[in-house]
């Protein structure tokens, strides 16, 4: 562990503080004294009512914001440096494909801005789409495939430069349950094997527990990260993980820690299921 | 029917029936016109006003001049062949002109609000009264050895129809980029530039397209009109003055001349209709045009 601690963090987040519309009679204290250190390989979730900020602190970590004040930094680099890097790749719950290019296309995208020559960039769309099963829907458009067959090829988009680190913002909130479930196992399967340190941003506590190492609670109004709690669930995850008492114990101490919001702000949005 | 033939045999048919409901009216109408409710709306049925379809066809092939040469349907292709490449010109430079426009203002907010009342009220101009205008410019611009030719006084006012819904289509296709998108563009570090090229761009297609259309029909009115106006030698515009003046004489002739008129237009909507094709083809389509 002590070597772990030594190594350089995958996101190191600390002070940080972002206001709204500062200095008007509108501002929003959208998150307040945020410290949060992220290990390299480590998969952590952001859970917390509407308004806690969760979109937010990802956003700050990607840089598509500027912090009022304290520091991110993603790989020891500052976040604007992580990003004009391409450090990370992103996910939204939009998948946000280009519906003009075909799924390979779409794929490239990141490799194109990136300068990588045709061939290679082809070669490793191609490996990528392996990665998430849609070999064989390479030439594909997007509106020809199905809303879960479209989010994996976001994921394969936001992994084909191969980032050391993925954010994902409810990328399986507009999925039906069964494919959202898949989709979970999938993406533990793909962040073990190419061993990516992945912030995921969610408002379900089943999806939360299932996927993380630790969950981050947070609570609204000012948004402010209440409670971290860890998930050791020992072994591999897989579907009868989801049986699993020590599962449900883990559900309940985030529900409990979510009560606690609800009690001083409102827990708004949450999915219980 | 194969989905490639329909079209042209409904147009057949659609052309068929204007012929029928032409001849059907000439057959029972009033000779010397009527009257409804004391207005004089009902038009004569006479050969002067309403010649037999057939007997169009027929003047189609008489010599234009009483001297012999061409026939009306050789000078009146000929004349619609002339105004086509010249609104063809036009059409190109407002299509450029209208995306550049729609460029700088989508990218500067306060360029928006400034110019886009001013393109506004350009298009309350009238075309008549601008025709004679930018004629008479033109007819002063002179580079070196290089003098501006009349027909370029025409192609400008097609452009200057044309540009406009273009300008409008892309600055609004430009901005409906859908949002997580951009993000994404931005969370990839990509320029201004780039995003524009890979991903603002195609995202305004389906906005300049339906744009394209009414740019390409005003080109041609923009040609037409200002031939006239200026009184430009050789095209469509002039043969439909010239033929109307002889109505008198050969009735016949005036109708070749529209019906050349229509064909330029008819033209330049295939021609769109082809750009149409091209920049949507693997693209989901809500509806058939």
């Amino acid at each position: 562990m002590t070597n772990q601690v030594a190594a350089v963090h995958a996101v190191e987040i600390a002070g940080l503080n972002k206001i709204f519309n500062a200095g008007k009679s509108s501002a929003v204290e959208a998150l307040v004294d945020v410290d949060l250190r992220i290990a390299p390989g480590e998969f952590v979730s952001l859970i917390g009512p509407s308004g806690c900020g969760k979109s937010t602190l990802l956003r700050l970590i990607a840089n598509l914001l500027e912090p009022s004040s304290g520091t991110v930094l993603v790989n020891g680099k500052p976040a604007a440096t992580a990003r004009q890097d391409q450090d990370y790749g992103m996910a939204f719950q939009q998948s946000g494909l280009f519906e003009w290019r075909s799924v390979v296309r779409n794929i490239e995208l990141p490799l194109e801005l990136k300068g990588w020559d045709k061939a290679k960039r082809r070669a490793r769309a191609l490996e990528m789409l392996e990665l998430v099963k849609l070999g064989d829907f390479a030439s594909h458009m997007p509106w020809q495939l199905s809303g879960g067959m479209q989010q994996r090829v976001a994921i394969a988009r936001a992994l084909a430069a191969h980032p050391p680190l993925l954010l994902m913002d409810e990328p399986f909130g507009a999925l039906d349950e069964m494919t959202r479930e898949h989709m979970q196992s999938e993406l533990l399967q793909i962040c073990a094997r190419t061993s990516t340190t992945v912030v995921f941003v969610t408002h379900s506590i089943p999806e939360a527990v299932y996927l993380s190492n630790r969950v981050v609670v947070m609570s609204p109004r000012p948004g402010r990260i209440t409670e971290i709690i860890d998930v050791d669930l020992g072994g591999e995850r897989d579907e009868g993980t989801r049986e699993d008492s020590a599962f449900y114990g883990r559900i309940t101490a985030v529900r409990e820690a979510l009560r606690g919001v609800e009690m001083t702000g409102g827990a708004r949005g949450i999915e219980d299921r | 029917m194969s989905r490639r033939l329909r079209p042209v045999v409904m147009f057949c048919v659609a052309m068929l029936l204007v012929a029928v409901l032409w001849e059907g009216y000439k057959a029972i109408g009033p000779e010397k016109g009527g009257e409804i409710l004391g207005f004089g709306i009902l038009p004569r049925t006479n050969d002067q006003v309403m010649p037999h379809v057939w007997s169009m066809i027929g003047g189609m092939f008489d010599p234009a001049q009483r001297t012999g040469g061409d026939t009306v349907l050789q000078v009146v292709l000929s004349g619609a062949w002339y105004s086509f490449r010249i609104a063809l010109v036009g059409f190109a430079v407002g299509v450029a002109f209208g995306m550049a426009i729609a460029v700088v203002l989508s990218r500067f907010r306060l360029a928006e609000r400034a110019v886009l009342p001013y393109l506004v009220i350009s298009q309350t101009v009238p075309l008549i009264a601008l025709a004679p205008l930018v004629a008479g410019w033109g007819g002063k611009l002179q580079i070196g050895d290089w003098v501006w030719p009349r027909w370029m006084s025409a192609a400008l006012l097609g452009a200057f129809l044309a540009f406009f819904p273009v300008a409008v289509g892309t600055l609004r296709g430009l901005k409906s980029a859908n949002p997580a998108s951009l993000e994404l563009m931005d969370s990839l570090a990509a320029s201004w530039w780039r995003t524009l090229i890979t991903l603002r761009f195609p995202s305004a297609v389906p906005y300049i397209v339906p744009a394209l259309k009414l740019g390409g029909a005003g080109a041609v009115v923009g040609v037409v009109v200002a031939e006239i106006s200026i009184g430009l030698k050789g095209g469509i515009g002039r043969l439909i003055i010239e033929y109307s003046r002889q109505a008198t004489s050969e009735p016949t002739k005036v109708f070749t001349s529209i019906f050349g008129a229509a064909l330029l237009g008819l033209t330049m909507a295939a021609i769109v209709a082809g750009i149409d094709a091209l920049l949507m083809r693997n693209r989901p389509r809500e509806t058939t045009s």
